[in-house]
């Protein structure tokens, strides 16, 4: 199996959807993904020391006319929080997150951040794609972003160890 | 010195610099002082310098000012490493710093116990990075900071207190569009743009 099918699909669509900003911080499952971003010359790339800043950098870019996404662990959505709520949400900024969904099925030692990801996703009105099969992440990716554009709103990404190449 | 002196001292210093500004007093009294489209205000305690540093590397030709405060840079120092990492050679960062919360309840911030956010900036890698005491250095370092296009960071020791302001005359959404337009108009750029409905592409008109 080719482990970097995935994330090079996961880019293709980020270019397809005129993203040139990416925020990012590691986890051990979107390193293949984080090193096809860091190699990519076209966007600038903004490694983050906490993801709430990062939800700033991008909604910062994004008044001044740049396409952005964010790339992190849930735990990492679950940080920037307050930050999506009173400068994404209030101000009605789009945003793409691409979110490493950790306590997902077959996972061991992060249920519990599994378990209320997607629950408070939906409360704060974020629509949610869940992305398992590899066919469907290029479009999945660039479509979720028209969405955000067109919605004024974040729209997340849940990205499987399936589509990341880190499965088995 | 206080720090409405300081914003009134540059306020006609900055040109068309993009101004961001902290949560609170900042916003109100920086929109007293400078009214433009050009001002964001920040609603998220310590984004304000993250929301900066993403409009400074968006708009790498634009002098971008965050106008920050000990409460909200605290809430946020890891900002300091990921800008000193990008290092935008736009981005001049003002911190005014009071030792209190002073637009949510006047309780003491750490800086009041000697927490050094100018010596925290330069452990984080920034370039620039000084105190100022009197309205006149301040208005001096920013000048100074303007001209020489690298990553700065002024802080400003300042007394608490507030100025009178009047009540702002936007909310969130209407200055985010403000802004948005602003930067269309004056960078001459389309960001709002909306695709024409499906039917104008697939068939000639008529």
């Amino acid at each position: 199996m080719d482990r970097q099918a995935g994330p090079r699909a996961i880019l293709e669509g980020l270019k397809a959807a005129g993203i040139t900003l990416i925020a990012t911080l590691p986890d051990e499952n979107l390193t293949e993904l984080l090193k096809l971003v860091e190699a990519d010359r076209e966007s600038i790339h903004v490694p983050l020391c906490r993801e709430e800043e990062g939800i700033g950098i991008c909604a910062g870019a994004t008044l001044v006319g740049k396409k952005t996404a964010i790339i992190m662990q849930n735990g990492g959505f679950l940080n920037s929080c307050n930050a999506l709520t009173t400068t994404a949400l209030q101000f009605q900024i789009p945003l793409l997150l691409l979110i490493y969904y950790a306590g997902d099925i077959g996972d061991r030692g992060f249920a519990t951040v599994g378990t209320v990801t997607e629950p408070v996703l939906h409360a704060l009105g974020i629509r949610t794609y869940l992305l398992r099969r590899m066919e469907e992440i290029k479009e999945t990716v660039h479509q979720a972003q028209v969405l955000a554009w067109d919605a004024n709103r974040p729209v997340a990404l849940l990205l499987t160890k399936d589509v990341l190449g880190t499965r088995g | 010195m206080k720090r409405y002196e300081c914003l009134e001292a540059i306020a006609g210093e900055v040109g068309d610099a993009l101004a961001v500004t902290t949560a609170g007093a900042t916003t109100l009294e920086w929109n007293r002082f400078r009214p433009s489209d050009g001002n964001l205000m920040c609603k998220t305690l310590g984004l304000v310098s993250s929301i900066s540093l993403g409009i400074a590397l968006g708009l790498p030709q634009r002098k971008v000012l965050a106008l920050d405060g000990d409460g909200a840079l605290l809430m946020n120092l890891c900002a300091l490493p990921t800008i000193a990492w990008r290092r935008p050679p736009n981005f001049i960062h003002i911190v005014f710093d009071n030792g209190i919360y002073e637009s949510s309840g006047a309780r003491a911030t750490a800086t009041s116990a000697g927490a050094d956010l100018v010596e925290i900036a330069r452990g984080a890698g920034y370039p620039h990075a000084t105190w100022t005491t009197t309205v006149d250095e301040f208005r001096k370092e920013v000048q100074a900071a303007l001209g020489r296009y690298a990553l700065s960071l002024i802080g400003a020791k300042v007394e608490p207190g507030r100025c009178p302001v009047p009540p702002l005359e936007l909310d969130e959404v209407e200055n985010k569009y403000r802004f948005i337009r602003y930067i269309e108009r004056s960078e001459g750029m389309k960001i709002l743009t909306r695709p024409l409905p499906a039917s104008y592409r697939r068939a000639p008109l008529g």
